[in-house]
């Protein structure tokens, strides 16, 4: 079992969603968050041409985080990548910003309900 | 590598993630939370707070950069009181970029 935790443009949510449910994995968590990556929040993101230095000179310029959506989803080992697969598909713009994917390991899911242990329990 | 996840006191998220990127950790995600700990929460005065306002900071790392990484975190969420809170490591597998789809950092 894995989780997939995607950090992704909170307007792509809903294309992903489609998408992902069409494959038959609906289940998710979504959360909200704020955060940044290499490009250092949404400075340098933007499509002008900056006078020399004045990056330099105004350092925390910029956006400090930027907005995200945040989604987990756990899926048994052999259906990785075909979620992955789908996630870039659909994400994908070529822009800074589009996201990341973490893959984690899960040791066991259980399901309330009716106490299904692992992939019974995601399925 | 490795994803820490830091449940920090909200009001000095800021300031951890300045160090954390004066230190060249420059990505990160937070996340807002609420939960509690071992104190089951905190009592002011007669009024029981059961769960208390918390910040998760999240970074994914190369393994050898964690332990540089643990103490910023640990010497700027220190404040000696109860609820400065915890951070977790747990394993990541692999990581990739959605824009160019390359596995990697």
């Amino acid at each position: 079992m894995k989780e997939i935790i995607i950090v992704i443009r909170p307007k792509k949510v809903n294309a992903t969603k489609e998408v992902l449910t069409a494959l038959g994995f609906p289940s998710m968590t979504a959360i909200p968050v704020l955060g940044r990556g290499k490009q250092k929040g949404i400075a340098g993101e933007v499509n002008i041409e900056y006078r020399p230095g004045i990056l330099e000179e105004n350092k925390s310029g910029g956006m400090k985080y930027v907005p995200k959506r945040y989604l987990s989803i756990v899926v048994s080992d052999e259906n990785v990548e075909a979620v992955i697969e789908a996630i870039i598909k659909v994400n994908q713009t070529g822009q800074f910003g589009d996201g990341k994917i973490f893959i984690c390991p899960v040791e066991d899911a259980i399901r309330i309900r009716t106490d299904e242990q692992g992939n019974e329990a995601i399925s | 590598m490795k994803m820490l996840k830091a449940i920090v006191r909200p009001e000095i998220t800021d300031t951890i993630a300045d160090a954390l990127a004066e230190a060249g950790f420059y990505s990160m995600t937070k996340i807002n939370a609420f939960g509690r700990g071992k104190q089951n929460g905190i009592m002011v005065g007669s009024v029981h707070y059961d769960e208390l306002p918390k910040t998760i900071i999240m970074l994914v790392l190369e393994d050898e950069a964690v332990d540089k990484a643990l103490k910023i975190i640990k010497y700027k969420a220190y404040t000696g009181n109860f609820g400065d809170g915890k951070i977790f490591i747990t394993p990541v597998d692999r990581v990739m970029t959605v824009r160019t789809g390359e596995t990697g950092l």
